[in-house]
């Protein structure tokens, strides 16, 4: 037997006394309540497994949560959008059933994207309702998004810099916006003055980087610490001060 | 010694990190949260509209993955929004917070009494996007013509007067994923010129600066440290103020290992060629 395998039965068999004990003390009601939390616990370990290595009980709970999820989505689809807002009013169960017919058109471009899974004789009819998601999608993002991303962002960009503390920050915003063009533009060789903007530039995005990788850091600390405190607190019923 | 420093092994650096999060847990070890301007204006807008006795919708954009990080802000905006009489609407554009809007809802309406249909609703998952937006901007009424549970829109007394997002005294997305940038801002706040807010997770947080620099956004929670600026100023102790102490302590080990990693490098790495 392998290091490895021993290492994978100690861990079920650990996991199985404590769990026995838990439920035996009470410390677990035996309930679905309780049941949830051992299985959620359960889970979560199976999970965390992989920072050994890659095991069975990691692919068991990867699997599990791909099929768990894709089952809610669907009973949400189902429930909040497929059944109120097209099954309900196309087969007369609402009172507006009459005057809700135009939803045949939305309705039938939908089902014409499913043939895209079926053979070639029906296929082609996916490509209708996919040249309407894209004229429309393109029809509503494009002004929308001139608008909001670029130039609602070059405003601030362009204000006038008074002699304070924000203005120095606007000095800053604006040596960045203009280094940063620079360094990305490829047509002049970074040479004397252009080279001396496009170095400030890489400075800047080597900043915004690390500001976002110690954002990342936190982020995934975040969920880390959300999930050790459901362990301690809710799993192993441990008192905990502060959670 | 030399060598085990400059090869050392992953799993080492996650068990400092695991203790680094259980002791201070265990310890109860707590630091003073600072407050930023950027989560104070979001907080002093829920008080402007608790004042006037207005209405705020609630975007619940997030899932399971990202709990630890928007559901302690999810809690404590509503329990401030409660607290203050403001009425709450809720919408999802991710079908998985579906489960967490309504947790949340239930945990803080129980607290303060709030009473479905006349201080708050939840309105449920609808896709579309940017589309959904627009509609909802046009006519409330017709993108949401019923909440999640059954009851028409156009009679709840929380959403019977409300006929487009320009008629909410406050939106505030709460997010893990491209809703505000890509969703609420470019088809709503752009075009419908509300008052709008964030909370988002860590890893968002710094690709969404611009646009409170640009005044599309008036306040923003990043990660765990925003959600717990806004309990400290709600004085509730949560979720999120547990874990700041954590947070800060795995911090400075991994600050201590980038330094250990960096003087290791410059001191072997280059005359091994480039390091191990």
């Amino acid at each position: 037997m392998s290091r490895d395998q021993i290492i994978f039965i100690a861990f079920l068999f650990v996991f199985a006394v404590i769990n026995i004990y838990l439920f035996g003390s009470d410390s677990l009601s035996a309930d679905w309540a309780g049941f949830g939390t051992f299985l959620a616990a359960g889970i979560t370990l199976s999970l965390y497994s992989f920072l050994y290595k890659d095991n069975p009980l990691f692919k068991f709970a990867e699997n599990l949560y791909v099929g768990v999820a894709a089952a809610y989505t669907l009973t949400q689809v189902w429930y909040t959008v497929l059944f109120p807002d097209v099954v309900e009013p196309l087969s007369g169960l609402d009172s507006q059933s009459m005057s809700n017919f135009w939803l045949i058109v939305p309705t039938l471009l939908g089902l014409f994207m499913l043939t895209q899974l079926s053979s070639a004789t029906f296929s082609w009819l996916s490509r209708i309702a996919f040249a309407f998601v894209v004229g429309l999608g393109a029809g509503l993002s494009i002004p929308r998004t001139i608008a909001a991303n670029l130039l609602a962002q070059l405003e601030p960009t362009m204000q006038p810099i008074p002699p304070t503390w924000d203005g120095l920050n606007l000095l800053i915003i604006l040596v960045g916006v203009v280094t940063v063009l620079v360094y990305f533009f490829y047509s002049v060789e970074h040479t004397g003055p252009v080279g001396v903007a496009s170095k400030i530039g890489i400075w800047f995005l080597m900043i915004s980087f690390g500001a976002s990788f110690g954002y990342t850091i936190m982020a995934r600390l975040s969920l880390l610490i959300g999930r050790v405190g459901f362990l301690l607190e809710d799993w192993l019923v441990l008192e905990l001060p502060l959670f | 010694m030399k060598e085990f420093l400059i090869n050392i092994d992953r799993r080492i650096i996650f068990i400092f990190v695991a203790l680094g999060i259980i002791i201070p847990s265990l310890a109860a070890l707590r630091l003073p949260i600072h407050i930023t301007e950027d989560v104070k204006a979001i907080y002093d807008t829920i008080e402007e509209v608790g004042a006037k006795n207005g209405t705020i919708l609630i975007s619940f954009d997030y899932g399971p993955g990202s709990l630890p990080e928007v559901q302690p802000m999810a809690i404590a905006v509503l329990r401030h929004s409660f607290r203050k009489n403001v009425k709450v609407v809720g919408m999802s554009h991710w079908v998985d917070a579906v489960g967490l809007a309504q947790e949340a809802f239930e945990i803080t309406s129980k607290e303060f009494g709030a009473q479905y249909g006349e201080d708050y609703t939840y309105l449920g998952y609808k896709t579309g996007g940017g589309s959904l937006v627009i509609n909802m901007g046009n006519d409330f009424h017709n993108a949401f013509q019923k909440d999640q549970q059954g009851n028409n829109t156009t009679e709840l007394p929380v959403t019977k007067n409300i006929n487009g997002l320009a008629d909410f005294d406050y939106v505030l997305c709460l997010a893990a994923g491209n809703t505000p940038d890509g969703i609420w801002i470019p088809f709503g706040q752009e075009r419908y010129k509300f008052k709008f807010g964030l909370g988002c997770t860590a890893v968002m947080a710094p690709d969404q600066y611009p646009y409170l620099q640009s005044g599309q956004m008036n306040g923003m929670m990043g990660g765990l440290a925003g959600a717990a600026e806004y309990e400290t100023l709600i004085e509730t102790s949560g979720k999120a103020t547990a874990g700041m102490g954590a947070q800060s302590v795995v911090h400075l080990i991994i600050i201590a290992f980038i330094i250990l990693g960096n003087v290791m490098y410059f001191l072997y790495g280059r005359q091994k060629g480039g390091g191990q």
